[in-house]
């Protein structure tokens, strides 16, 4: 009976610290001042070598997307989510062309997160647990497993599991981790590293991030500009007409 | 008087720089330095167990020998590792049954238990697939040979607990939880000599369990498998009670036992047993649950070193095809009556795992990796993505880039390269020995010239890669010596002082100065040569087992000096460590002089140090006595006094410790749980965890040159953290400022360039060290809120590139590829790259903006020593380079004004309703301009147009820009001609501009539907987005 007692005040004190650290999380970076913020463009110059590649990130909050970049005189879209269906540019033909069913499906069901699934697990139906502390590159973190809904990978349901980072100290996330799902990296575990938070419109945004596998190489981004509520077009989210 | 005085003067000097150690943390700020790995994969490590998922046979973990668990969702083709940051020497893994997406078990400590074999700290479990793991207790089991989850319910388990292999211990036998691993029951325990040593669970009834026990010992010296005590035992009722299955079985003293149930008939149990008598060794059949037994089978096969390959596998769907450790492995299709050897693969087969729903797929285990069958074992093909490669020893030459050397656990002897095109392939290695390999070693001067050994020197050779000449150098024993005793791991060492020089360790210290041609003693038996630890041939117990793993009494390390070959320091099995200062004439035994240090516990290193020829470090452990606790010393005085430097902070045993050559408190220790840093001599030590696993570090060798620390790890392959020298500026002192850069030596310029590697998919690739510029600085906290960002810039403050910079607590690196900025490009379709070219040598700063902070450091970059390009060609490579550079960016401002007006002639067409002749034309001729620079049509594969200007420079720019050396004469009369094409273009638009645009002009002054364009200029034209 007592060890009954004590597992559920542990479960209690577990899921109390859990939302409190996400809640921190949340007032850290603006809280009820998202509720304004409709969505962002973030634009960067990305240097490859040498060579600058201008960069425009829109991320709207209906889940509508896209990556834009500007290679050798060439512009394009990278990656896009038009709020049903995802599509990409074709580097041979330039083309645009339609995303696997998976992704588009995914994409959708992970339409409604922003600013980020974590901050609204709870609207979402997912699971936030703290499982731990751990150092992150020399800084005590708490470590939360994000559970969303599964997704879609060759057909089949799989969990869809993101684990975060965040800094015990200055209360936001420096590093996200998620398991590769599918592809020849199936199973490696892929990483985004956050820093340089500056506020806009009151709001705080990673304006540098990091992503690569764990323990390995990483492509770096550092955003120059982030704009909220920006005037788009919806016609830069559709699949362009052939 | 003088030499007196030299001497204070020189111990103070090192005191003092004991004084100035750091109290740092070294673990809190390692950032960005990162281990490594280079495998190799070619011939991977012992693997000790596998699983499959019950349903979906793409998953497959296997556990190994000592570089952990791994895990495919492939079917076997590539495998992730998942449990890094523990134990990697592996007993058992199990996938609950109830959860098999999800939820596995690991019990740590090899069962396999040779002389080499690791130890476990208790069992670990996932519910997320391997992402996660909870320790969930039975930490002093050692190691754990069985997990059997109940298939309903996941609460209920049972360990099979081998236990302690060199001593006596209670915490081994049959263990269950019924509360999914918080608390454990030891349900069945003999005695503290025996233990479980397998646990089946009845696949029809969970319970029915049959368990194995096993009363076993090993020491250094010896080796005993079997007793009174070791039996089968069965309980039909999960574990309360249990019977001794014996109806049948020989009677006397039994030793490892293998038992099965056959899942497609469980009644039908088989045993393989290792009793007294020869003919009683071998396979048993029950057909009614154990109660009685046949003997079926004595093969050698079957009966082969029963410590090393007690396992037995039926197949799911027919119980009379048995597969059975060995050797080659057998199998049988006929009940166990007769067996053949499975299909040809690496010897020394530990486990087999048919595909529980295709039995015809099956992997099997073995000291050289793991292997699949799609034939049912007839034949065999190796997985090449597992780095599992179990090193002894690693040791380094000098070539550029370097090589290391090293021998492996039953897979012979190599050397391999650091660096290779396109990463370090199964390829690059070149095999250098036989048999098991130990310490192999470069000729310090012709590093074709290699030396290498098998186990207990049985054989000792001398290689000559580049002739491919093979000779048998061993020191052989003379008239009135007795016979040598090697250790299975004997002692090679060359010499600082005479690149011919070689010393082998024996009971004797044997020194060659002819490369090993002649040989001479110069010690008397340095050991105990204790008579009652000589005794190998006896070894084995019910089974002999006379390898040369248990010789004893033999040096085990030696050291001279590399400040004087007059000191050479020698340590023995038997816990001796002996010195001498007059290369060899006398030898002191100093053993007595170590504090704290139990009785003959064996001196696995010495380091005799570069900062003062008094200085030695010596390692010990007592992991053949049962003795997990590390024993590392330091003597500044020649052996007199020896001070420990470990700290609690060290949890296993250690092997090896490495000092670095220029600060003398920088210290870094191979334990048999990872690696260990220190930057205070030893005050406290830190765990170096950066893409390095808790593996076990054999053997440690720090790059004179390179100052690259390379790890012979015993079971993840060789781990290289390539350039240590941010360690040894670490100090109090860097915690006041908000950055500080680290001194760093000129960087080179790397010329190479190829066409990268040749490795399939599924074959283990080893990562490359870079060959960018590595800027280092140190971070006294974190960097989080505000911006953050690098650049190179001229000595003159004007930028040359823009990198990223870290912003992690410690040591962050910034990457620089030596690239300025590339130029820009005329608008086009299509791929058409020109990219950074490559910058002078000479000096530049490296500047750092942190919010309101800027940061600043001179750098040097140098061109490449070796490389035969002259000054004089370089100049001229760099003079074409940049007249191309601009010639681009011409281009594109000459492109950038085609359009704007061409933009506007289509604007001003689409708004007025009447077209406008003029306008037309200057719209056809602009466009006529355009396609005669730049490629508008087409895509980047078979479909592209035919290059026009634009992509000609850029392709001439590109092969320019990319070499070294001058551009040839064809190339420069190439860009002769393409200038030429562009002084055309220009005229052509000089025509343009004259004739139809400034009647355009003018048509803009009458109608002002459009505006006249504003011409920016060339400057602005290129701070314009790319």
């Amino acid at each position: 009976m007592l060890c009954l007692f004590l597992i559920g005040m542990n479960c209690l004190s577990f899921s109390q610290n859990v939302d409190e650290i996400i809640s921190s999380y949340y007032e850290t970076i603006g809280g009820k001042k998202w509720d304004a913020i409709n969505g962002m463009r973030m634009t960067a110059n990305v240097d490859q070598g040498g060579m600058t590649i201008p960069v425009e990130v829109v991320s709207m909050r209906d889940g509508r997307s896209f990556t834009k970049v500007t290679f050798m005189g060439n512009t394009m879209t990278m990656a896009a989510f038009d709020g049903k269906k995802s599509w990409t540019t074709n580097f041979m033909t330039m083309e645009p062309e339609e995303s696997p069913a998976d992704d588009s499906e995914n994409a959708r069901r992970m339409a409604n997160e922003f600013p980020n699934g974590l901050v609204k697990y709870k609207d979402l139906g997912y699971t936030a647990s703290l499982i731990g502390s751990e150092k992150i590159e020399g800084t005590d973190c708490h470590k939360i497993k994000l559970e969303k809904k599964s997704m879609l990978v060759e057909g089949k349901e799989v969990p869809n599991v993101e684990y975060y980072y965040i800094d015990k100290e200055s209360n936001v996330p420096l590093l996200v981790e998620t398991e590769i799902s599918s592809g020849e990296m199936k199973g490696k575990i892929s990483q985004t590293k956050f820093s340089d938070y500056q506020e806009v419109n009151g709001v705080f945004f990673p304006f540098y991030n990091a992503s690569g596998l764990k323990d390995g190489e990483s492509q770096t981004i550092q955003f120059e500009k982030i704009e909220v509520n920006p005037t788009v077009e919806d016609s830069m989210f559709a699949f362009p007409k052939k | 008087m003088r030499k007196i005085s030299i001497g204070i003067l020189f111990l103070s000097l090192s005191l003092s720089s004991w004084a100035q150690e750091s109290v740092l943390n070294a673990g809190e700020y390692f950032g960005d330095l990162k281990a490594r790995h280079i495998g190799p994969a070619l011939m991977s490590g012992r693997v000790s167990d596998i699983e499959l998922h019950p349903k979906n046979s793409n998953v497959v973990l296997i556990g190994s020998a000592g570089g952990g668990v791994w895990k495919s969702q492939d079917g076997g083709v590539r495998f992730t590792s998942i449990f890094d940051n523990y134990c990697q020497s592996i007993g058992a893994v199990a996938i609950d049954p109830t959860d098999p997406d999800n939820t596995y078990w690991v019990g740590t400590g090899e069962t396999w238990t040779r002389n080499s074999v690791s130890y476990g700290d208790g069992i670990y479990k996932t519910t997320d697939g391997g992402k996660n793991w909870t320790k969930l207790g039975l930490d002093k089991t050692d190691r754990i040979a069985s997990i059997q989850i109940h298939p309903i319910n996941p609460n209920v388990i049972y360990v099979a607990a081998l236990g302690a292999l060199w001593g006596n211990s209670d915490d081994r036998g049959v263990y269950k939880t019924e509360d999914g691993g918080k608390t454990w029951n030891k349900i069945l325990f003999v005695n503290n000599t025996t233990g479980c040593s397998e646990l089946v669970m009845d696949p029809s009834n969970p319970n029915v369990l049959y368990a194995a026990f096993w009363e076993f010992r090993r020491t250094a010296y010896s080796f005993s498998s079997g007793g009174l005590n070791s039996a089968l035992y069965k309980s039909t009722d999960g574990g309360k009670t249990w019977n001794k299955l014996q109806n049948g079985f020989p009677k006397g003293k039994l030793g490892r036992i293998a038992v099965t149930v056959a899942p497609s008939n469980p009644s039908i149990v088989y045993a393989v047993l290792e009793a007294e008598k020869k003919e009683e060794k071998g396979l048993y059949r029950s057909d009614d649950g154990g109660q009685n037994w046949k003997f079926l089978n004595g093969d050698f096969g079957l009966t082969v070193r029963p410590f090393y390959f007690s396992k037995i596998s039926v197949d799911p769907k027919n119980p009379d095809i048995i597969v059975k450790a060995g050797l080659s492995g057998s199998i049988s299709r006929d009940g166990g009556k007769t067996f053949k050897n499975l299909g040809s693969m690496h010897s020394d087969i530990h486990d087999m795992e048919f595909d529980p729903n295709n039995s015809s797929k099956m992997f099997v285990a073995t000291d050289g990796g793991l292997y699949r069958s799609l034939d049912g074992g007839s034949s065999m093909e190796m997985i090449e993505d597992l780095p599992l490669s179990q090193f002894y020893h690693v040791s380094v030459d000098n070539r550029e880039p370097y090589f290391v050397f090293g021998g492996l656990q039953d897979n012979n002897s190599w050397f391999g390269p650091s660096a290779s095109p396109g990463g370090i392939e199964a390829r690059d290695w070149e095999l250098v020995g036989q048999g098991d390999g130990f310490r192999v070693y470069p000729h310090p001067t012709e590093p074709h010239i290699v030396y290498s050994e098998m186990q207990g020197a049985e054989n000792i050779w001398r290689f000559d890669v580049k002739k491919q000449q093979l000779k048998v150098i061993k020191p052989y024993p003379v008239e009135g010596d007795p016979k040598f005793r090697f250790n299975w791991n004997a002692p090679i060492t060359t010499s600082k002082h005479n690149p011919d020089r070689l010393y082998v360790g024996s009971q004797f210290v044997h020194i060659s100065n002819d490369r090993g041609d002649s040989w001479k003693k110069i010690s008397g038996d340095l050991t105990t040569n204790d008579k009652t630890k000589q005794n190998q041939e006896a070894s084995g117990g019910l089974s002999a087992d006379n390898s040369g793993a248990e010789n004893h009494c033999t040096i085990f390390t030696i050291a001279e000096s590399p400040l004087t070959d007059q000191v050479v320091w020698a340590g023995t099995d038997d816990g001796n460590v002996q010195l001498t200062k007059d290369g060899g004439k006398t030898w002191t035994n100093v053993t007595k002089n170590f504090p704290g240090l139990p009785l003959n516990t064996w001196c696995y290193h010495i380091e005799s140090s570069v900062h003062g020829k008094e200085i030695a470090y010596a390692v010990f452990e007592g992991h053949t006595t049962n003795d997990y606790k590390p024993y590392v010393y330091k003597t500044i005085d020649f052996g007199q006094t020896w001070v420990s430097i470990t700290t609690p902070e060290i949890t296993s045993f250690v092997r090896n410790i490495q000092e670095d050559y220029k600060n003398p408190n920088l210290l870094f220790i191979g334990a048999e749980n990872g690696l260990y840093i220190t930057l205070n001599g030893g005050k406290n030590w830190s765990p170096f965890t950066n893409n390095f696993p808790r593996v076990a570090v054999h053997y440690l060798e720090l790059h004179p040159e390179k100052n690259a620390l390379v790890a012979a790890t015993h079971g993840r392959g060789i781990i290289i953290i390539d350039d240590i020298t941010p360690l040894r500026n670490i100090n109090e002192g860097l915690l006041k400022s908000n950055l500080t850069f680290f001194d760093t030596k000129p960087f080179t310029i790397s010329e190479k360039s190829n066409f990268g590697g040749t490795a399939s998919e599924n074959q283990f690739v080893g990562d490359n060290p870079s060959s960018n510029a590595q800027i280092s600085y140190f971070l006294p906290r974190r960097h989080t809120f505000g911006k953050m960002t690098a650049e190179i810039v001229e000595m003159n403050g004007n930028l040359v590139a823009k990198l990223e910079a870290g912003k992690q607590k410690g040591i962050n690196t910034i990457s620089w590829g030596f690239n300025g900025l590339a130029p820009k490009v005329a608008k086009g379709k299509g791929w058409s790259f020109a990219g950074a070219p490559t910058v002078k040598a000479g000096k530049y700063k490296v500047k750092i903006t942190k919010g309101n902070e800027v940061f600043e450091k001179e750098i040097e970059v140098q061109y490449d020593q070796t490389s035969s390009f002259t000054i004089v060609e370089r100049t001229e490579q760099q003079k074409v380079t940049k007249e191309l550079f601009d010639l681009i960016q011409d281009l594109a401002y000459f492109v950038y004004q085609i359009d704007l007006w061409d933009e506007k002639a289509e604007e001003f067409q689409k708004k007025n309703s009447a077209p406008n002749k003029t306008v037309a034309k200057l719209g056809e001729e602009l466009d006529a301009l355009r396609n005669k620079v730049v490629v508008t049509t087409g895509d980047n594969y078979v479909g592209a147009a035919e290059p026009q200007l634009k992509e000609k420079l850029n392709d001439i720019y590109g092969t320019i820009a990319s070499y070294y050396g001058a551009p040839s004469s064809t190339q420069l009369e190439n860009i002769a001609s393409l200038k030429k094409d562009f002084d055309n273009a220009k005229a052509t638009f000089e025509k343009i501009k004259a004739g139809s645009l400034k009647a355009f002009e003018k048509e803009l002054t009458k109608n002002k539907t459009v505006q006249v364009p504003v011409l920016i200029s060339f400057e602005e034209f290129l701070k314009l987005e790319k």
